[in-house]
Order: C-alpha cells, then structure tokens, then sequence
C-alpha cells in the first residue's frame, strides 16, 4: 500500500537533494561492482541507500564503506506475475462459474512459510490468483512476498486484475451429484465446450445489462469493466486452442460493439504455436516455467526458445515459476533457462522485473533500482542467472531476508 | 598447401587409408582445448588413432598425419567426455526383490535403445558407470559403459565394475535387519570356503563333482587353485580348491574380499556411513570403496578421510543447511568445498534430466563459492578416478581414449551448447541432427511424427478458372 503522504515526501526528497534541509538517517546502505537499474542500465560501483523501505539514493562510483553489505551484482526484486501461492481449493467459491465480486485476497494467509521461501528466492512481489477451478473466479491480488503478516501492509496497489481460465481445470471435476444435467443454464462447465460457453454467456449478458436495467445482475459491473477496459483479465490458457479462444473472445466483444477487453495470456506455453493471434490483438504472455522435457500442464508443449520467438514478434512476455522455490524451479532460474533458450541477458531481466510490473500496474513502485521505488534488491555473487551465480541476499521493502554469508 | 586442401586430400584418401592401414587416424582442430590436465591450449589439435588420443597440443607444435580425418571446427572448444560416477538409469529395472544377488549382472539389463543414454550423450557425458539402485542389500555386478552402440556388448567399456551395496535399508527393513543380512552374507561366504577346504583337505571332492555336473570350466585359471589374498579377513589353505568349484553365486563376494571388485555402497546418513566403513574394514574392501553419500554425511568426512576409500559421489544437494533448535543461526555447508578441504576425492552425480546434468551441478558448485578447476574436475577427472579409471579417460591427454566434447563455449554457461561428441575417436553426436533437441529447444516437430494438414482436393477449381476467363 503506497501512503501517498509518504510518495510525496519521497518525491520532495529527491527534488531536494543534494541538500536536504535535515537529512533523514539511512536504514540501510548496499553497494554492488554491478547494479542493473533497469534492463540495459548498469551502474558501476554503486552505493545504495534505502531509507523507510524505499530507495533513497543510487550513487555511482563509489567504493562499499565499512560494515555495509557489498556484492558483485544487484538487480531488483523480482515480480512473479503468477505466483500461486494459494490456500489452495478452499479459496475456490463454488457457487457459480463466474465469480466476479470476490478477490483472492480475503484468503491470502500470510503465516504461511511459502511466502519467507518465496522472498528468499528474489521474488518480492507477486500477483496471486484464486486457483482455475471457476470460468471466472474472482479478483487477484498483487501482494509484497514479506513484511508485515497483515493485509493492508502487503497489498500492493496495481492494476485490478480480475482472473478466469480457459482449457481443463474449470471444468474438472464438474458432474452433477446425479444423473445427467437436467437444463443447460443451470449446470457447472463440464467440458471445455462449455467453459467456452461461460466466458461468453457472461460477457454478453454484462453488456446487455448496460442496456436494459432489468437484466442487471451480480457482478455485471465488473464485466462491464472489463468491457470498458478498465479491469485487466489474466486468463489461464495453457494450449494454443485455449489461448486462441480467449483471442476470439476478445476480439468478439470488439465486432459486436460490446467493448474492448483488456487480455492477459497466463501460463500460456502454447503462445509459439499460432503467435500471429497474439500480435494481432497485442495480448501479453506469462510463460509458465520452463519444463525439462518440452510436456506442461494440459498436454501443452513449450519449447525452450518461446521466450526468443514471441519477443521477436513483438509480444510482450514476462516469466513465472509459479510459486515453485527449488533451485531449478524458481524464477530466477527460469530467467536462466530463458537465456539459455536465445534471450539476452537484459530481455530475461526485463521478463522478471519491469515487464511483469507493467502488467499488473505497478512499476512505479517495484521493477528498477531507481531513488523513489520500494527498496527490493535481488543481490548476486556473480552475474545474474548465470549458473555459476547465486542469490546470496534479498532485501525487500528495505528489510533484509536473506543475509549474505 | 593450405588446411582445407589437406582436408580434401584426406577425404580422398580416407577410404584407401581405412584399407590399407586399417586404423583410424583422426585429427581434431579447435580454437581451445581444455585438457583438464594443464592449462588450456589456444588453437589446439587433439589427434585420436585407434580410439585413443595419441597428441595434444597447439596445432603450430602438431603434425597431423596425412591419412588422419580431420575435423575442424575453429569457433568450438573441446572438453573432456564427462563421466557419470554412479547411476542406476538406463535399465530394464534399477533393482532386484532379493536381498543378495551378486550373482547377477547387469548386462542383462542394459538397455541400449532406453533414452536415457541419448539424453547422457546430448549432454555430453561419455562414460556412465551403470550399477544397481539402492533398494538392495548386495546388488548384481554393475559395469561401465559409453552412452553409444546398439548392444551392451558394443557399449561396454568395463564389465563387471562394481557392485552396490547398500547401507542405507531398503524399503520395509530396518537397519538391523540391513546389516544382519549384509554382515551374514560375507560370514557365510567365509563358512563355505572354510568347508571347501576341509573336504579338499579330508579327500572330498562333492564341489568339483558338482561343478563338473553344472558345466563349468575347469580349463586354465579356474582349473587351479589360488591362495585367499585380502586384507579382511583369509580362510587358509584356499589354494587348495580350484577356484571353478566355488558356487559362482558367492565368487563375486569372493571378488570384493579379495579387493578385486570395487563396491559402491549407498549410504544416506552418517550412522549408514560408519556402519557401511566397519563393515568394508573386517571384509577388507575399505580401498575399492566408493561411498554414495546423503546430505548429511559430511558430518563424518573425518572418518572417511581417515578409512582410506577410494572417493564419494555426491548427491545433487551441494549445499546442506541445517537449524539448530534453540539457536536462530543456519549451519550451511558446502558439500564439495567441505571434501575438497578434507583431501577426499569426490564426484558430482547429474540427476539425469536437461536442467540437471552434470554441467548444471558442476556450475552450482562455482555459485556456491567451490573454485572452478575443482569443479570442473568433479565431473570429468574426479568421477574417473572415484570408478577407477583415471588411466582411460576424464581428460584429454595423450594414452587415453578419444573421449570429447565440442563446445560452443565455457563449459559452465547457460548458453553453450554441446554441438558435437567424440567417444573413442568417432563423431558419435552432432547436435544438427539432433531432431528430439530440435523439438525441445526449437519447437520444431520431428518429420513424420505429425499428421499434415489434410490436402483437399479443389473439386471446383476447374469451374472457377473457367469462370475467370
């Protein structure tokens, strides 16, 4: 949550210097031979000095004082726009296919140790989702991975970000208790036929709520936002089927007049398949984290050049490990295996940083090292997402959680 | 005359020096060699005859012999073939259902055609020392193979190897249990042979008669008898009885009392790795011992260092990190910085998979702080001399075999790729027809394993072209 009392003073600050009237003490100070701004941004030997959680200053050319933590490399705290960690099936309503006035942040429990394993990783903000079980199942939430155990001290004011899926899962498990569905209208998707179906029926009764009052219903003005572009949709949509549909959908709502949906392809491995959709309608992608033999979730494929081909075409991407915290899951591996699979160094650092921030609409408050931003730092014994390399320390919101050795 | 024209010159006698001479002679010319035994070498030739490396050097310093085939490949580094120390992939089944079964050989688990060996070579790995799993008391006789050939027999580079033995218990025993079965498996072997000698010695002969009814050969060696040799434990007199009238299922645990068979003993704690050591000592096959080791296990690096083994593999868990309960400090160790400071020859073990391979573990050791050189031995020197074959390869120097690995450049970056594997001389991997990677890294789909878009036929065409005119 940004106070924007305290933005203001920041700003006032940094106006101010080089002399502050009464400088403020520094809580932290960090140097680093390498720090990656942003992506393409490099500052050598630079001192920074965080003050209340943010970034107070970046100074160039200066060598590590006494006592301050002193690294090779230092790059921002990392974004997982698809974080996933979850209560799980407990935070999935079931009372209908499309949920649109709930938010996944009513069942966030932050005395869970995954966020600390998180944090520890590099990831310091997250975008957390309800899990894909409905069509449509509510609001995510971008979340700082530490802090605080208390919602308004983690919640990070973005982009509002509703969430659905497309593919297997909000129609698994879907039966009726028994014999077969008795009415089309009222019955969960049981197939993917009719997850399909779902994300239209709702789309094109919001919009016709817009015109006739009496067919208002719950949530409709959610749609609506959604139709008006003011609410993001992250669809899950693993398979270029599904990442197709979820294309038509958009551009369905675009030829019957009814609006402009504003897209985001999750977990979309299959975006290499048929991209030509994807530029089409400028939808960005999160990749899923890279799997060892090519086979991911829904019998979707990904190879390890995605990452290379769709940038080439101009699709933005950001990279996620979904939560995953093991040295060869976690994000900054996958940023790793994305250079690997014909990245540069400072695409797959704009996948994990300032990309990610843009799509869940905060990077003005996390992605770079700039005086100004939370003071999340990734810190490196080497070049980062280099395999000889390692995280040795995080800070996030000028906190250390993980102090180097 | 230029390089290219010795190539093509070489090419046109490739096929009468294959005839006349009947060895292959081959002429490896790239920007860097990494020899792993010395410093580098810009612009370097390694030149392989008969599958064996007879010169490295630079190439203003080598002549290559004109029947030689050469390879150029000026923009590519050669590195050893890495070797894998242990694993039980690459099997019909990793393990047996009972307890003690020496008797059995690997070889009639080999799998030639299993994927495991494609995935070792796109890796670049070159020699595999393929034993049983762990879910075993005495495994079958394991053997050291190249991930190449479509037969065991075409794969094999040692047979019978090693064998497994297990400290750790396997599934639904007890280490009580483990150990009793373990320490009365040499016991008995130590009471068969002293009655082996006592009817030789009373004029009894019911075990050559039986082995004569059995089939077995009494020619040369096997024929005679040969005194017990050991520094366990001796049963006097042994020469006594021709060693082919031994029962053959206990003759492999003959071979490890004798120090003639090296034991990979899988131990997942400290107290399996005490235990293991006391039992190698009493049965004397403490020197050909190679321990599997779990995280733990550094705990007792003194012992081992002090028990003599030949080395430990380590697993893919470099870094142990361990709370005390009332203390708020992490205890972090570093495995292989801890047995390399303790002077115990160590190998890393590739968990088998792209982002796993040996490469992958030997740049974690660097993240975690282990000097590179060390690192890069514990996946080529290091596993050469824990299987004991230091001599043959882990290096590229002259005597050993033609084992390499072209590079397209540091062996511990995220962005080499393997583009071309020698083993023992021969081209044996070229990533351009490597059609499974090209799916994985490239998405392109191999030829022939998808239906093509149907062709319909335009019925109308010729109506419609009418039309137009």
């Amino acid at each position: 949550m940004i106070y924007p009392g305290f933005l203001i003073s920041c700003v006032l600050f940094a106006l101010a210097s080089p002399a502050p009237e009464a400088p403020k003490p520094v809580d932290l100070t960090v140097h680093a031979e390498y720090l990656h701004v942003a992506p393409g941004e490099v500052v050598r030997n630079a001192l920074i000095q965080i003050q209340e959680g943010k970034i107070a200053s970046v100074l160039p050319g200066r060598s590590a004082p006494d006592g301050a933590l002193s690294v090779h490399s230092i790059m921002a705290g990392m974004i997982d726009a698809s974080a996933r960690v979850t209560p799980g099936l407990v935070a999935v309503e079931q009372s209908k296919e499309v949920i649109t006035n709930l938010s996944v942040t009513d069942s966030l429990d932050f005395f869970n140790p995954a966020w600390d394993r998180l944090a520890r990783t590099g990831v310091t903000t997250a975008l957390i989702a309800p899990p894909d079980y409905n069509v449509v199942g509510g609001f995510s939430v971008v979340v700082k991975t530490s802090g605080p155990k208390r919602v308004e001290a983690r919640v990070v004011n973005g982009a509002s970000i509703l969430r659905g899926a497309i593919g297997d899962l909000p129609s698994a498990g879907n039966s009726p208790a028994f014999g077969r569905p008795t009415n089309f209208y009222a019955r969960r998707p049981t197939t993917r036929m009719g997850v399909e179906w779902e994300w239209r029926k709702a789309f094109f009764d919001a919009a016709q709520s817009a015109r006739f009052p009496d067919a208002e219903f719950e949530g409709a003005d959610v749609l609506r936002a959604c139709l008006a572009g003011d609410v993001r949709i992250f669809i899950q949509a693993w398979t270029t089927a599904d990442i197709r549909t979820a294309v038509y959908l958009d551009e369905e709502m675009q030829a019957e007049g009814y609006g402009d949906l504003d897209i985001v392809i999750d977990a979309g491995a299959e975006a290499w398949k048929e991209p030509a959709f994807l530029v089409r309608t400028g939808t960005p992608v999160v990749l899923p984290p890279f799997p060892a033999t090519g086979r991911l979730g829904e019998r979707a494929f990904m190879p390890w050049d995605t990452g290379r081909k769709l940038i080439d075409l101009g699709i933005m991407i950001a990279l996620s490990a979904h939560g995953e915290t093991g040295l060869k899951e976690r994000l900054s591996a996958q940023a790793g295996y994305a250079i690997r699979g014909g990245l540069t160094f400072d695409e797959a650092l704009a996948c994990v940083t300032t990309t990610p921030a843009r799509l869940l609409g905060v990077e003005k408050q996390v992605g770079t090292v700039k005086s100004g931003m939370d003071a999340d730092l990734v810190l490196w014994n080497g070049a980062p997402f280099s395999a000889t390399s390692n995280i040795v320390g995080v800070v996030a919101s000028g906190e250390v959680v993980l102090t180097p050795r | 005359m230029n390089i290219s024209s010795i190539t093509r010159l070489t090419a046109a006698l490739a096929l009468t020096s294959a005839v006349a001479f009947g060895g292959d002679s081959h002429a490896i010319k790239v920007g860097k060699v990494i020899t792993m035994a010395g410093e580098p070498i810009e612009n370097g030739i390694v030149l392989i005859e008969s599958g064996r490396i007879t010169a490295v050097g630079p190439a203003s310093e080598i002549q290559i012999p004109w029947d030689a085939e050469v390879f150029e490949a000026p923009n590519l580094v050669a590195f050893p073939g890495q070797v894998e120390a242990c694993t039980s992939q690459g099997m019909d089944r990793a393990n047996e259902s009972i307890d003690v079964a020496p008797f059995l050989n690997v070889v009639d688990s080999v799998d030639p055609v299993n994927f495991f060996y494609e995935e070792m070579l796109r890796a670049g790995i070159t020699t595999l020392n393929v034993q049983q799993g762990n879910s075993t008391v005495i495994a079958g006789r394991g053997m050291i193979v190249k991930p190449s050939g479509m037969t065991v027999a075409a794969m094999t580079v040692r047979p019978e190897a090693g064998i497994k033995i297990a400290i750790t218990p396997k599934r639904g025993k007890s280490r009580a249990v483990q150990l009793m079965i373990l320490r009365e498996a040499f016991a008995g072997l130590r009471r068969t042979l002293e009655g082996l000698v006592q009817e030789a010695n009373d004029g009894n002969d019911h075990a050559r008669r039986e082995a004569l009814a059995q089939g077995r050969d009494f020619e040369a060696e096997d024929g005679k008898g040969r005194a017990m040799t050991g520094s366990g434990w001796i049963v006097e007199g042994l020469e006594a009885v021709p060693r082919a009238s031994i029962d053959s299922k206990i003759l492999p645990l003959l071979a490890i009392v004798e120090g003639r068979i090296s034991v990979y003993m899988a131990c997942s704690t400290p107290m399996d790795v005490l235990h293991g050591l006391e039992i190698a000592k009493e049965n004397g096959f403490l020197a050909q011992t190679v321990l599997l080791l779990g995280p733990t296990c550094w705990k007792v690096s003194d012992e081992i260092k002090a028990a003599g083994v030949r080395g430990v593999i380590l697993s893919s868990t470099l870094e142990h990190t361990e709370r005390a309960p009332f203390a708020e400090e992490d205890t972090v160790t570093v495995l292989p910085t801890h047995f390399a400071e303790k002077g115990i020859p160590f190998a890393l073990a590739s968990q088998n998979s792209t982002t796993e391979s040996l490469w992958f573990q030997a740049a974690r050791c660097v993240a975690l702080g282990v000097d590179r050189e060390v690192a890069l031995a514990a996946i080529t020197s290091g596993p050469a001399e824990v299987i004991g074959l230091s001599s043959e390869v882990g290096t590229i120097e002259k005597g050993k075999h033609g084992n390499l690995v072209l590079l397209s450049g540091d062996p511990l970056s995220l962005q080499t790729q393997v583009r071309y594997v020698f083993i023992e001389g021969e081209l044996t991997y070229d990533r351009t027809t490597d059609t499974r990677l090209q799916h994985l890294m490239d998405g392109v789909q191999p030829e022939g394993t998808s239906a093509d878009e149907p062709v319909v036929e335009d019925i109308h065409e010729e109506e419609r072209t009418a039309g137009d005119k």
